[in-house]
């Protein structure tokens, strides 16, 4: 190994400053990382480590200071060009894109424009999985690995881009011994390939025995750089600790303990468990431990968030567990760390959000009495301190502080048995977290069970009458009475070393088969049913075989099929175009003015341009608003259905305009009894797959609609690939203009509208997400194809237009269902 | 520091564009005084008593597509249970007055359970709206052809004169639409259900923590859209007499714009009956100058979505400045920040 003090500079990072929105993360942050070593970042939770590794992957745009990577500027925040300059980030949660194959994540990541050879890249990627000795398959979903194989997918990814740099967040939080061995393995060679890494943990042991530096940060800054051999943990956890905290804690608890309150045994969840737990009327008990441990999954499955296993008891009266329902009635209470989210209604009033929590005290006979609303909001608002204009001002205009006085408010006025709450006075200012304490504490002296989880070991020193300490999902320690201190905390949190129990993390959902959770099972099951459809009316009746009903269901089969291929593409993305039926009439209604009779052919060849101009016209407006203006998908693409249909109806208000012989005597040519246009179509289609399935744009496309954001953290430039989806989807209705022109034959204003419905229950049923990600477009194809044979069946079979409709709705519905059960428990 | 801290429901220039119910009644009132300018007549009683109606049909659809909204929904079933409402309740009593109060029960009810229905594959399984009630639509269309063999029955001659005729100089139609509409207000915004309906559409998750049955709500909001589109259905089919079979196709993007309008946010929550109302009644008085200033009849397809798009734009652009000043003064130090931040804060561990 080389000395790493006179070893190359591959990363460095000079007088960093990042602030966020009332936090100032970084100040004056500057690290050198040299060839040849593994520098370790250490600190408690919010010390500012990942977003310093934020803004060193260009993921983030610090406020000043520079990044340098191999000597080299990285002169925008952009991931890709960090990537490129040879660093490689493996994040505390991975930015995997669920609905992509393993071997498709890794490829958007090399960034190549196509996959190329399959069977190669295959091969390629299995060779940078292979050090890992788990089976995972390239093609395998990500969506159906477990916990741990993403994060070894995440740091395989990272490896195969072959960084100079590695940066690892956190990265053994979910492996169990033998494959943080085997990462460490990877580390070690890397570093003496002529690397450096850093290392990203909370775990002091784990970082002692790898890391040759160690930098440690608290309150976004550096409190110094060691070689790692020079310092033992205690010096370490002493530099990590020691942050002044100028608040008061109320006086302990000194109510006697008793019955009731909460209490569980053999108490499991996903993430955690067996854990045995009770706190009791009159105590405060804190629950400590190292970020992403389990704790949090615990204590929301307390409060029936989560579904849990083992017997949960609340003032001695059982309770059913994974019900909020069950547990508020029994009353619990529980104030969430994400309180933006799960906490307050930031458009309502801070009168609405206090009187949500107590609806049965502010209204009579089900009608809400404005009075009392008022009433209880103010008293709430007096004996809480919250500092608010008004009454009616929306939550969402008051500060973090008081926006929790305003849960604690909710939460705590209405006397409960027990209060539980998570990370309570995250983003708060001093003088809030003092009296969020004094609530935490009254509401504990007035007799209620109160149970606070914290990262914040100094705050729960000095709040709690009793902490457990829980690692790896398990209460490992607790501390009682004068045995209480951060040190202790921290020091039992950070030198716990237990090894999580693999829990078979109840995978009971069905596991289908490969080739049935594939992109083709839909297509495959679509194609059998229309082939019996097809067997079963040919026996009913012999005309349905002949070339001429076929030739007829193929030419209705081609637009149909290149529409709902259109919707696919604006679906994949995670969008919808309710505009693509429309269009298609809009682009027949203007052939009809320039492509006809007794007109110059040079007239057709404007007419066609036009016609193509305007498709992907429409295309850029959709996208535009859509990307541009952040409209909803849904109301724009309604606009311009809209607008399409008046368009047409004031260029014809009856159908008029023969398009001219010779051009849809082309269109509608055909090789034998098999229409030219299904040929192509089919063409297109296959065309269009391949795209979709090899090539870096159609991997981005799906990238935007499985994670938008994740996609954009490794370097996918969404809001481009969004605005072409929807020029793409316009552009792929040109070819169903031109179809109808054969096929209506006349600039006939009212043609097309129902396409719209048609291609989006032809995706549907082909198997497509309709969140966006996952589908094909051969799935599309074959559900256009149902589509078709279930009109020409119920025809057959004098069933009556009713069953056409009704067929066509128990399929949507029936796959959606099905879809929606079997994607939902294989996740 | 405080110009945004205050007030942000109050009135002032950008509330004007920011959907409050302010916004439209302004413009409703703009637009009726500058609808002689544009087209002459189009103010008379004739065109008036010609309006009115249909705009108390749309109203009546709008508000139930404001319940569906609330709920971050999307219901294109609006067609199908328009004209299945209108089917049972000429079909029912073929004519026979005395079993007139029968049709016009199963017009509201049905549509009620066919909702129900929607409401809870939506909320049990977490299908996307969109995509469940385009699939209810196509079965309820099947129930219209079934019931009626493609061929439409006319309305009693009670509903027929009831829903032509005026009470106190009003139309009839128009007072059931008001009574409806200032019930399900009152019950949106007034009790404790509608309270909950509120709180769920701001947010399920936060609901889930208070411990609100989240997904009865979600289908009973359903069920409510499903009566509405019932009523709206019923008085229509008075009203033309012998309802075509797609009689509720024209609606369904009307409903959708009139909630765009009135203010309701996509993102669901805070809803506005009464706005969605008047915004109906401006869609349908926009339709009448187009038609009385001798305008084709496909000019409403256009103005209509301009006036959406132009509406949504500004509201957009309006929103992102708002929260862009706001930003500006949070890093100067300042603790407001009207409207709800949408970009999650980064994550600063």
């Amino acid at each position: 190994m080389t000395d790493p003090v006179s070893g190359d500079l591959l990363l460095a990072l000079k007088d960093v400053d990042k602030s966020f929105p009332g936090v100032r993360a970084l100040t004056g942050v500057s690290i050198e990382v040299r060839r040849g070593e593994v520098h370790a970042l250490v600190g408690e939770n919010g010390a500012g480590k990942s977003t310093l590794m934020a803004v060193a992957s260009g993921a983030l745009a610090p406020d000043t200071g520079s990044v340098t990577i191999q000597g080299q500027p990285l002169s925008a925040a952009d991931p890709r060009l960090a990537q490129s300059l040879g660093l490689a980030i493996v994040r505390q949660t991975p930015a995997l894109l669920p609905q992509l194959t393993v071997l498709e994540n890794m490829e958007l990541t090399r960034g190549r424009r196509w996959i190329g050879n399959v069977g190669k890249a295959r091969a390629w990627a299995q060779e940078w999985l292979a050090p890992w000795g788990l089976e995972i398959d390239p093609r395998t979903r990500v969506d159906d690995l477990t916990v741990e194989q993403r994060q070894i997918v995440e740091v395989a990814r990272a490896l195969s881009t072959q960084p100079k740099v590695l940066v690892l967040d956190e990265p053994t939080e979910h492996l169990n011994f033998e494959e943080s061995e085997l990462l460490f393995t990877q580390v070690r060679r890397l570093v003496d390939q002529g690397g450096a890494v850093v290392y990203i943990s909370h775990r002091i042991p784990e970082v002692k025995s790898i890391a040759d530096r160690i930098t440690v940060l608290r309150d976004g800054k550096v409190r110094g750089t060691f070689p790692s051999a020079e310092v033992n943990e205690h010096q370490i956890i002493s530099l990590v600790i020691g942050r002044e905290l100028d608040a008061v804690f109320p006086e302990k608890g000194t109510a006697s303990i008793g019955g009731g309150g909460i209490e569980v045994t053999d108490f499991r969840g996903s993430g955690f468990g067996p854990v045995d737990f009770q706190a009791r009327p009159g105590e405060v008990v804190g629950i400590a431990g190292v970020q992403g441990n389990g704790q949090d999954a615990f204590i929301r499955a307390l409060c029936g968030l989560g579904a849990a296993s083992g017997s949960l008891r609340i003032d001695d009266r059982s309770v059913r567990t994974g019900s909020t329902t069950a547990s508020t009635s029994a009353g619990l209470m529980f104030i969430p760390a994400d309180r933006h989210v799960e906490g307050v209604f930031l458009p309502l009033s801070v009168s609405d959000n206090i009187a949500l929590g107590e609806l049965a005290t502010v209204s009579q006979a089900g009608v809400v009495r404005r009075a009392k609303v008022r009433d209880t909001a103010q008293k709430a608002v007096d004996r809480f301190s919250i500092k608010t204009p008004t009454l009616g001002t929306t939550v969402s205009s008051l500060s973090g502080g008081n926006q929790q006085k305003i849960l604690m408010a909710r939460s705590a006025g209405g006397t409960p048995s027990v209060l539980v709450a998570e990370e309570p006075t995250q983003g708060v200012d001093a003088g809030a977290r003092v009296e969020i304490y004094n609530i935490i504490r009254q509401t504990a002296n007035d007799g209620a069970a109160v149970v606070v989880m914290s990262s914040d070991n100094l705050e729960l020193a000095g709040l709690c009458d009793r902490v457990v300490i829980v690692s790896r999902g398990r209460i490992v320690q607790e501390l009682n009475g004068d045995g209480i201190s951060e040190q202790a905390i921290t020091t039992a949190a950070l030198s716990s070393t237990s090894m999580r129990e693999r829990l078979n993390e109840g995978r009971k959902a069905i596991r289908l088969p490969r080739w049935l959770r594939g992109d083709y099972a839909a297509s495959i099951v679509l194609a059998v049913l229309v082939v019996l459809l097809g067997a079963y009316v040919a026996l009913q009746n012999s005309f349905y075989l002949t070339p001429l009903n076929l030739t007829g269901l193929l030419a209705l089969l081609a637009p149909l099929a290149m529409i709902a291929v259109a919707q696919q593409t604006a679906m994949l993305g995670g969008g919808f175009d309710l505009s693509v039926g429309p269009l298609s009439g809009f682009l027949l209604v203007i052939a009809s003015f320039y492509i006809v009779d007794d007109v110059g052919s040079i007239w057709w060849l404007v007419g066609f341009l036009l016609v193509i101009g305007a498709g992907l016209g429409v295309g850029a407006i959709n996208g535009g608003l859509v990307q541009g203006l952040k409209v909803n998908p849904v109301i724009a693409t309604l606009a311009l259905f809209m607008l399409l249909r008046g368009l047409s109806l004031t260029m014809r208000d009856r159908p008029q305009g023969s398009i001219a012989e010779e051009v849809t005597d082309v269109i509608a040519a055909k090789v034998g009894p098999i229409p030219v246009s299904i040929i192509v179509v089919v063409a297109i289609i296959i065309i269009l797959e391949i795209v979709l399935r090899r090539s870096r744009a159609g991997l981005s496309l799906r990238a935007i609609g499985s994670n938008a954001d994740a996609a954009a953290r490794i370097g996918v430039r969404v809001g481009r690939v969004r605005f072409f989806s929807y020029v793409a989807t316009s552009a792929l209705v040109i070819p169903v203009g031109i179809l109808l022109m054969a096929q209506v034959g006349i600039g006939d204003p009212s043609s097309g509208v129902t396409y719209t419905l048609a291609s989006i229950t032809a995706v549907v049923l082909g198997g497509a997400r309709v969140m966006g990600g996952r589908g094909s477009y051969v799935g599309a194809f074959f559900g256009a194809l149902l589509i078709v044979q279930v009109t020409n069946v119920t025809t057959f079979l004098q069933l009556g237009q009713s069953w056409q409709y009704w067929l066509m709705g128990i399929l949507l519905l029936g796959s959606t269902v099905l879809f929606a059960t079997v994607r939902k428990s294989g996740a | 520091m405080d110009e945004g801290f205050g007030k942000p429901r109050g009135f002032n220039v950008w509330s004007l564009f920011y959907g409050s119910t302010a916004s439209i009644v302004i413009a409703t009132i703009v637009l009726f005084i500058i609808s002689p300018l544009l087209a002459p007549g189009s103010l008379s009683w004739a065109a008036l008593n010609g309006m009115l109606p249909f705009a108390s049909v749309l109203a009546l659809v709008a508000i139930g597509q404001t319940l569906v909204i609330q709920q971050r929904g999307f219901d294109l079933s609006v067609p199908g249970m328009i004209s299945l409402a209108a089917v049972l309740v000429t079909w029912i009593p073929e004519g026979d007055d005395s079993r007139l109060w029968l049709g016009a029960l199963a017009a509201v009810l049905i549509p009620a359970l066919f909702g129900l229905l929607s409401g809870f594959v939506v909320a049990r399984f977490e299908a996307t709206s969109l995509i469940v009630t385009l699939a209810m639509n196509a079965l309820l269309y099947g129930f219209v052809l079934w019931l009626t063999q493609g061929t439409p029955v006319g309305a009693t001659d009670v509903l027929k004169t009831f829903t032509l005729e005026r009470t106190f100089g009003l139309p009839n139609t128009m007072i059931i639409a008001l009574v409806i509409i200032i019930v399900v207000a009152f019950i949106t915004k007034r009790t404790t259900v509608g309270w909950r309906l509120t709180a769920i559409g701001v947010s399920p998750r936060a609901s889930t923590v208070l411990g609100l049955r989240v997904k009865r709500y979600e289908m009973l909001a359903y069920a409510a859209a499903g009566a509405c589109y019932g009523a709206a259905g019923a008085l229509l089919a008075g009203y033309v007499q012998t309802p075509n079979i797609f009689i509720g196709d024209p609606y369904l993007l009307p409903s959708i714009a009139a909630v765009v309008l009135g203010g309701t946010a996509l993102s669901g929550g805070v809803a506005s009956i009464v706005a969605s109302a008047i915004a109906a009644l401006f869609l349908t008085q926009l339709n009448q100058i187009v038609l009385a200033a001798g305008w084709p009849n496909s000019t409403q397809y256009i103005v209509q979505s301009l006036v959406i798009i132009i509406v949504v734009v500004i509201r957009e652009t309006v929103y992102r400045l708002l929260s862009r000043r706001a930003r500006r003064k949070i890093a100067g130090g300042g603790s407001a920040q009207p409207g709800p931040e949408r970009e999650a804060m980064a994550d600063a561990s």
